[in-house]
């Protein structure tokens, strides 16, 4: 390049050295090829990952080759970390295959603010921004990345749109505001002590998933009476009041018309006591009404609902709607029941495939395994194997109780402490509080108080 | 002491005008008060890289005072001159163009200085290692570790390398089947920059490496400070090889592992004297440690 014949901000291009007379001892320095060309399906591949990217879409077809010819290829096993909170950090990652997990440490507890996939990149705000990592990333399954280093960035970009530039340090600072906010509003939720949302999902009808669910309530209400409610969206027939000897007169889909001001008290009025403590909401009286409960009417009761109560324990009940989908995001934890049937463990291992594409945490999801039947078809071991996890909970085989608790009306983890169920379900119960147990409220001093939301490692 | 002649103190102020003279149009320049600048390269006393990198000493390279130089050599062809130089007869010229294409973090250069890294001349290598750390980049990284390869585990290149490598680079190579110096060089970088990331691949390495490998990793995972490796250190105090003893033994202590107190105070009679003094400092900074709480 010669003087005066550019202008701007542009790459500087290297003249080939002059090469040093023949007395010199050292070599002449020659250009190496450091960085191999990518293949020509190598090449496509890259850029279908950057194409797809938010913010670099738009930039034109030349500019992306150049930056599709300086990515690294990363593999990152599940469960790796890959960029840490507060180190420093100099490179985009584009999500090739995989997905990731975003986690930001916040005492008491790690607060995922995003599960990113295909197609997203991370670590934009330390390249361009030159702030510290604002989050810790993991790799939440086998992950293929492609890394853009910032000289990389810099060097492609030098005599091009710098406004590109601008726009992606915008899009870094929005995410960073983004990410932020979410988790200070995580932190409110755990210091405000609104309730812990648990899903109990059954895939096969009969593994007993309304048992576990009102047994589960009877558990939690032990230790926090007056504090567990379940909220029975086991559609279309909800018989979770009736089990418990309970008789509903209104339920959550009676509440799909009313106006926001009188939607708390309301709703509130239509919470069942028992005796023992647990409460209980009906998802729907009868089975025509379950259309009315929409996943707008479920986050309205769960916003409302969350402000009055420790434990919010729903029961998923078989099929999966738009209601389960919305309930599966607003969970805290979810409970999968399987029985040890062929079917019903298929039914289990697909649902878990299921809510790991959701993006649920493998922390925030426990198995639990009950015996129907005194000589299980599969064994414990073998559906393990087919779940490809340990199972968390085992409810041994408890003869005909249940059926019996269910005609008299009783919740045998608040009468037969020493039955199968009952204990099943305190096993249940202290393992959600290892969880998400929360410090007692001022006025409560003297309740156990198992502290450590999120306390697992990730990913 | 001996006087200067007259002769000499005038020379010797003329330099020293000269570097101020030449300081301020660069100040100038990466301020953006002028936008042009008229340097020549061999000026008699004056080390232009050192003033450049002087000036661009901690900018990051997307910096405005680095981007405006970069664009005004640039265009009065300085950055050509700059780059052909590194390919000059003397190795003074050769190591201050080194200096200044680090400084400016001329990325188009590394080829060219990874071709130098070879040189014979010590400060050539050694300007031109500093100069990859500089521009850093995946590129500069490459070529740090070929040059460990040829020239075995050497300080410069590794703290270089430590510098230059992107997010993920060191973890990545970890897993990649690599020469036997250039494992402990990546562990040791891991090390120096503190990188959380690479616990995992430096436990495995910790798990299968060499015995050379598993001292390096040793300190490498001290040094990073993280807990999570303090069982697999711990159990290394009972390694036949001393040398493993003495860097678990400082590991632990770099760690504030107080889990590993009994073990330590175990190799207090440890027949080797430095695995004993190595016990004895690690035991010293854990009750440093229990005394200001840590």
């Amino acid at each position: 390049m010669r003087p005066g014949t550019s202008t701007g901000f542009e790459a500087p291009r290297p003249g080939r050295p002059v090469l040093a007379a023949d007395d010199r001892r050292d070599p002449a320095p020659q250009r190496r090829s450091d960085r191999p060309s990518p293949s020509f399906h190598d090449l496509t591949s890259r850029l279908s990952a950057l194409e797809s990217a938010p913010v670099f879409y738009s930039l034109p077809d030349g500019t992306l080759r150049a930056l599709a010819r300086r990515l690294r290829r990363i593999k990152v096993h599940a469960g790796e970390m890959i960029l840490f909170q507060g180190e420093p950090g100099d490179t985009i990652f584009f999500i090739e295959r995989g997905r990731c997990r975003v986690v930001i440490e916040k005492p008491p507890g790690l607060v995922t603010v995003a599960v990113l996939a295909e197609g997203d990149f991370f670590g934009e705000g330390a390249c361009v921004l030159n702030r510290p990592q604002q989050a810790s990333v993991y790799a939440q399954t086998e992950c293929y990345l492609l890394a853009l280093d910032r000289q990389s960035l810099h060097l492609v970009m030098a005599n091009r749109d710098q406004e590109w530039l601008e726009e992606l340090r915008r899009t870094a600072d929005q995410r960073f505001i983004t990410f932020a906010d979410a988790s200070v509003q995580a932190t409110w939720s755990l210091l405000l002590q609104e309730a812990t949302v648990v899903g109990v999902y059954s895939p096969k009808g009969g593994s007993g998933g309304t048992c576990i669910s009102l047994n589960l309530v009877g558990a939690l209400s032990r230790r926090h009476p007056g504090q567990v409610l379940l909220l029975d969206l086991d559609f279309p027939y909800s018989h979770s009041a009736l089990l418990a000897g309970l008789i509903p007169t209104s339920s959550l889909a009676r509440m799909s018309t009313l106006p926001n001001d009188t939607f708390e008290e309301v709703l509130l009025s239509a919470v069942l006591y028992h005796v023992g403590g647990p409460m209980i909401l009906p998802g729907a009286l009868r089975p025509e009404e379950a259309d009315e409960v929409t996943p707008d009417l479920i986050s309205r009761a769960l916003a409302a609902l969350r402000k009055s109560f420790r434990y919010i324990v729903v029961d998923l009940g078989v099929t999966i709607t738009d209601a389960t989908l919305a309930l599966f995001d607003l969970t805290q934890h979810v409970i999968v029941v399987a029985a040890p049937e062929l079917s019903a463990v298929k039914s289990a291992a697909d649902s878990i495939d299921i809510l790991d594409e959701l993006g649920t945490p493998p922390d925030r999801l426990s198995v639990v395994l009950n015996h129907r039947t005194e000589k299980p078809a599969v064994s414990k071991p073998a559906v393990e194997r087919m779940l490809k996890r340990q199972i968390d909970v085992e409810i041994g085989f408890d003869g005909g109780r249940p059926e019996q608790a269910a005609v008299e009306g009783l919740i045998l983890s608040l009468t037969n402490p020493r039955s199968e169920m009952a204990r099943g379900c305190e096993a249940l119960a202290a393992l959600l509080e290892s969880k998400h147990g929360q410090k007692p409220r001022a006025n409560e001093a003297g309740t156990e108080t198992p502290v450590g939301v999120g306390a697992g490692q990730p990913g | 002491m001996t006087s200067a002649s007259p002769v000499a103190m005038v020379q010797q102020a003329q330099v020293g005008m000269r570097r101020s003279a030449l300081r301020h149009q660069l100040q100038s320049v990466a301020s953006g008060k002028t936008s042009s600048v008229s340097i020549s390269l061999d000026q008699a006393g004056v080390d232009v890289g050192a003033l450049i990198e002087e000036i661009c000493d901690g900018r990051a390279l997307d910096s405005v005072e680095i981007q405006r130089l970069v664009v005004v050599f640039t265009n009065s062809g300085l950055t050509d001159q700059v780059i052909e130089r590194l390919g000059a007869k003397s190795p003074q010229q050769r190591a201050r163009s080194a200096r200044m294409v680090g400084a400016l973090r001329l990325y188009d250069g590394v080829p060219w200085l990874a071709g130098l890294l070879d040189s014979r001349d010590r400060g050539v290598a050694d300007a031109a290692a500093r100069a990859l750390g500089k521009i850093g980049g995946a590129n500069s990284a490459r070529a740090l570790i070929t040059s460990i390869q040829r020239r075995g585990l050497n300080r410069r290149l590794v703290a270089e390398l430590a510098r230059s490598a992107p997010d993920m680079f060191i973890e990545s190579a970890l897993g990649e089947p690599q020469r036997p110096s250039v494992r402990p060089a990546l562990a040791m970088a891991a090390g120096l920059r503190r990188r959380a990331a690479a616990v995992r691949p430096l436990l495995a390495l910790l798990e299968h490496g060499s015995r050379r490998e598993r001292v390096i990793t040793c300190r490498a995972l001290g040094w990073i400070g993280s807990g999570t490796a303090v069982p697999a250190i711990r159990e290394l105090l009972q390694d036949q090889d001393w040398k493993i003893r003495m860097s678990a033994a400082k590991a632990l202590g770099a760690l504030r592992a107080r889990s590993a107190k009994d073990a330590l105070k175990f190799l207090q009679i440890d027949p080797n004297v430095r695995v004993r003094r190595a016990a004895e400092q690690a035991l010293h900074q854990l009750h440093e440690a229990t005394l200001s709480g840590a």
